[in-house]
């Protein structure tokens, strides 16, 4: 081989290496998400003329679900699911409305920005959860989310209802996630199904990537809003009737 | 004041007895435990085998005694942060290694540790694997490590 020959042999190999990378690259697109779970956005439409004021199904169901505490102390209770009070500012006479409150899984989530450790991340589905196993339980979390939605286990949970579902140790940070453990396996969160049960039919969990889905007609048939949208973190809890 | 005004007619005595008794003594007493003690402790603290089960467990037993953490927090970390459920699990683990009395604590008593999975994880011990989890299994459960852990 003399010097011409090698150098356009080289140069083909040069060219063509990255060529056939790149060709096999486009073929088979390396996803980086070896799970899947990628393909949902999980959101939640909740659609306050179906809540009934007194019923308290969803918050009881996810309390049974997540064996979330309940010491009997407002300082140490924890509440993934909450209804509370709320009456239009401007009007003194308007009626009170009870208004379930949880974790609005925001796409910006700042509590996932501020934790030093990453134990509060966003899954590749948009749900916003925290390994409790990462937790130092620095409660940078509970100042961060605008949405109190947060809460902090100051004392050992006692109760163990649903003993196939982990408690958390005293000590860390915890909020809803929509239930992803039955999510990830192709069941309804726990205060959905409650709100089904007892024919209110307010809550709904489903897929915002799939314009087909339940909730992303609920969504485009409505006028939906999402609480405090000026903040830019993009919450998935969508109300109807707010 | 020299070495024979102090000892007298018993140097040669305390010259050969002191090295026995402050030396030699403990090295060769701890010679001998290196050597025959350490052969089959009575008590040692060895597990029982589960109930032979179809398929036997998920990886072999060598495999299991020296690396079983190593697999569970890689499944852990699979579960908990990219959704993967279903495969190997602590519940999973519960089907045949019944109590955590018999097949957990009694290794990790004999060389002190304390892993914190029971704090949140359900794992019966022998007490409370009759119940199948009511309301007095949990109380039992959620003070048993709270000691070291929280």
């Amino acid at each position: 081989m003399d010097r011409r020959d090698f150098l356009k042999t080289g140069g083909l190999f040069l060219v063509g290496a990255p060529t056939v990378y790149g060709l096999l690259a486009v073929a088979a697109p390396a996803t980086g998400d070896r799970t899947g779970i990628g393909i949902h956005r999980w959101g939640m439409v909740i659609d306050l003329r179906r809540c009934p004021e007194d019923c308290t199904a969803c918050l009881d169901a996810c309390r049974h679900e997540n064996n979330v505490a309940l010491h009997g102390d407002p300082r140490w209770d924890i509440h993934w699911i909450r209804k509370v009070k709320i009456r239009a500012k401007h009007d003194e006479h308007a009626p009170e409305r009870a208004v379930p409150l949880l974790c609005n899984h925001c796409d910006h989530p700042p509590c996932a920005q501020v934790c030093p450790v990453q134990a509060t991340y966003k899954r590749a589905d948009g749900i916003v959860i925290v390994d409790h196993h990462r937790c130092i339980g620095c409660r940078y979390c509970l100042i961060a989310c605008p949405y109190n939605a947060r809460y902090f286990n100051y004392k050992e949970n006692e109760d163990w209802p649903n003993k196939k579902y982990p408690k958390r140790s005293h000590g860390v940070a915890e909020s809803c996630h929509f239930c992803a453990h039955r999510l990830d396996v192709g069941d309804p969160p726990a205060c959905m199904e409650a709100c089904r049960g007892v024919r209110a039919g307010a809550l709904t969990v489903g897929d915002l990537n799939d314009p087909d889905s339940e909730i992303s007609r609920l969504i485009a048939g409505n006028s939906v809003k999402r609480l405090r949208d000026d903040l830019g973190t993009e919450p998935k809890v969508y109300y109807i009737g707010l | 004041m020299s070495t024979q005004d102090k000892f007298g007619r018993y140097k040669t005595f305390v010259l050969v007895a002191l090295p026995i008794v402050v030396i030699l003594a403990p090295l060769g007493y701890s010679l001998y435990e290196f050597v025959f003690a350490r052969e089959a402790p009575t008590d040692a603290p060895f597990l029982e085998y589960p109930a032979d089960v179809e398929g036997g467990c998920v990886r072999d037993t060598e495999y299991m005694r020296f690396h079983h953490w190593e697999l569970l927090r890689e499944v852990r970390d699979e579960s908990v942060r990219d959704g993967v459920r279903g495969g190997i699990t602590l519940s999973g683990c519960r089907d045949c290694h019944v109590s955590r009395d018999r097949f957990c604590n009694r290794c990790h008593e004999a060389v002190s540790l304390q892993p914190d999975c029971f704090g949140c994880h359900y794992y019966p011990s022998d007490a409370e694997s009759g119940d199948g989890g009511g309301a007095h299994g949990a109380e039992e459960v959620s003070t048993a490590w709270t000691g070291g852990t929280s």
